[in-house]
């Protein structure tokens, strides 16, 4: 497991055709997916600290919901304001693909 | 309907939900207030406490537009793109799309004619003759979920008059998204459809398996006010369509999933996964049910009635042949048929009531957000 660093700042959708039996794949938004109906979940990482997850959405469009975000020893820990903490394991970032462990 | 949650991102607390849904309620207050009675009158419907007065196929005008990437030629789709999914959703409204006979047999007294077909718009907003399609070259390569497509301001394409004309917007989207809508009652000036270019139509840049047409097919559904099969509780039975010939599912489906496949205790027939507003490929989704029909005619008759009595609608005749239910009202006597001036009046009596009833759940919202110490 890496450190995560710098390089997790942006915004990031799940390439999940890529995913392994213990990871999830994550591509930069702009990457050319390929099209599908299954909803690409979303993972924003704003270098201020602004987080904001795309959730599947009741007329197809994603729905934000935004929380903050912080390194931490392990991985990334995101809190939402409303209440609610995940700890997110970051197994790799690096050439424009980040890794989640599952 | 309830928000989905997520498997990776718990539920909030009880009073983290409830500090989210007062800050909504005060940002949309009235989108609320109208959706809730939009949701009323869909159970008036769903339930057969109230028919429809409706007796003759409607026809939406249509005008689509063409926003495209001036750098890519291949973005602007052709006309007959264009006219292969009006076709396509003439079919799936009408429940003569042929795959509906591989609907499972258990389901198949279920299927509707949603007595609903689609033109493209002969006359634009201001009378002109028009062909509902318009074209725009854009500097933008695609467009992302914020609405930028459905403005000339933001490189998009302004929209028509949204009481009078289904907006169907098709462009490049990112994210490998293939459309999305917007559920009746929202803002006017977004109000319509968005789909994928190449998950548009059943000709030309359509590509497998999105080239059924079914994209339009399904969100035209959320745009008549059709919520997903499966609740869109992600994977929980708790919440449903809002619509009782659907069985509660547990999540969405993809692919070409085989028959039967069980969730939330729905044997033994399990999912509707064949359902247009399911998630599997075109060529898995082939019906709406009698209860969806219901829904959308209770939008149709309310918060869209508009499309009954608009002018642009009356220059789109209906040319496909009339649905079995209406080849027997054409068959009773002129005196049992309600009279379409009738229908003209109750509709405008009815709007007049939903009006009524908006202004009063505003005044109930109003009331639950001020009456409430902060907890």
């Amino acid at each position: 497991m890496t450190e995560p660093d710098i390089g997790i700042v942006g915004e990031w959708l799940h390439s999940y055709e890529e995913d392994t039996g213990d990871a999830e794949v994550y591509r930069p938004a702009r990457h050319p997916f390929r099209p599908s109906r299954r909803p690409r979940r979303g993972l924003e990482f704003r270098a201020d600290g602004t987080f904001v997850e795309l959730r599947p959405g009741p007329a197809d469009r994603p729905r934000p919901v935004t929380g903050r975000w912080h390194a931490r020893e392990s991985g990334v820990r995101v809190v939402f304001p409303e209440g609610g903490r995940v700890d997110l394991t970051v197994l790799s970032c690096q050439d424009g693909v980040l890794t989640i462990a599952k | 309907m309830t928000e989905p949650t997520n498997a990776r991102f718990p539920a909030r607390d009880l009073c983290g939900t409830m500090l989210v849904h007062r800050r909504l309620l005060n940002e949309s207050m009235t989108y609320r207030a109208r959706r809730a009675a939009i949701e009323t009158r869909a159970l008036r419907y769903e339930q057969g406490r109230r028919a429809p007065v409706r007796t003759e196929v409607l026809t939406i005008p249509v005008v689509v537009h063409v926003v495209h990437d001036r750098a890519v030629p291949a973005d602007d789709i052709a006309d007959e793109q264009i006219h292969s999914q009006i076709e396509a959703l003439n079919r799936d409204f009408r429940a003569a799309n042929p795959d509906v006979a591989k609907v499972p047999d258990v389901w198949k007294a279920l299927v509707a004619d949603a007595r609903v077909e689609f033109r493209l718009a002969t006359r634009g907003p201001d009378g002109e003759p028009a062909t509902g399609i318009v074209r725009v070259a854009t500097d933008r390569h695609d467009f992302t979920v914020d609405d930028g497509v459905k403005s000339g301001a933001t490189g998009g394409s302004d929209p028509w008059p949204s009481d009078e004309y289904l907006n169907l917007w098709v462009c490049r989207l990112r994210g490998g998204l293939l459309g999305y809508a917007q559920f009746p009652g929202g803002p006017p000036q977004t109000d319509g459809v968005v789909i994928l270019n190449t998950a548009f139509g059943t000709t030309g840049t359509a590509a497998h398996p999105f080239d059924g047409g079914r994209t339009a097919t399904h969100e035209i559904g959320h745009w008549l006010d059709l919520y997903h099969v499966w609740g869109d509780d992600d994977g929980a039975c708790t919440s449903d369509d809002k619509v009782a010939d659907t069985p509660n599912q547990a999540d969405a489906n993809y692919g070409l999933p085989a028959f039967p496949r069980v969730t939330c205790g729905n044997g033994p027939n399990g999912d509707m996964f064949v359902n247009y507003m399911d998630y599997t490929d075109d060529a898995g989704m082939f019906m709406f049910t009698r209860g969806q029909a219901a829904r959308m005619n209770a939008c149709l008759e309310g918060v869209r009635a508009s499309f009954l009595v608009s002018p642009a609608a009356k220059e789109a005749p209906a040319k496909e042949a009339p649905a079995k239910e209406e080849r027997l009202t054409r068959a009773m006597p002129e005196t049992w048929r309600p009279s379409h001036d009738g229908d003209v009046e109750r509709l405008l009596q009815d709007s007049e009531r939903l009006t009524t009833e908006v202004l009063n759940d505003i005044r109930a919202a109003i009331g639950m957000v001020g009456g409430h110490p902060d907890g």
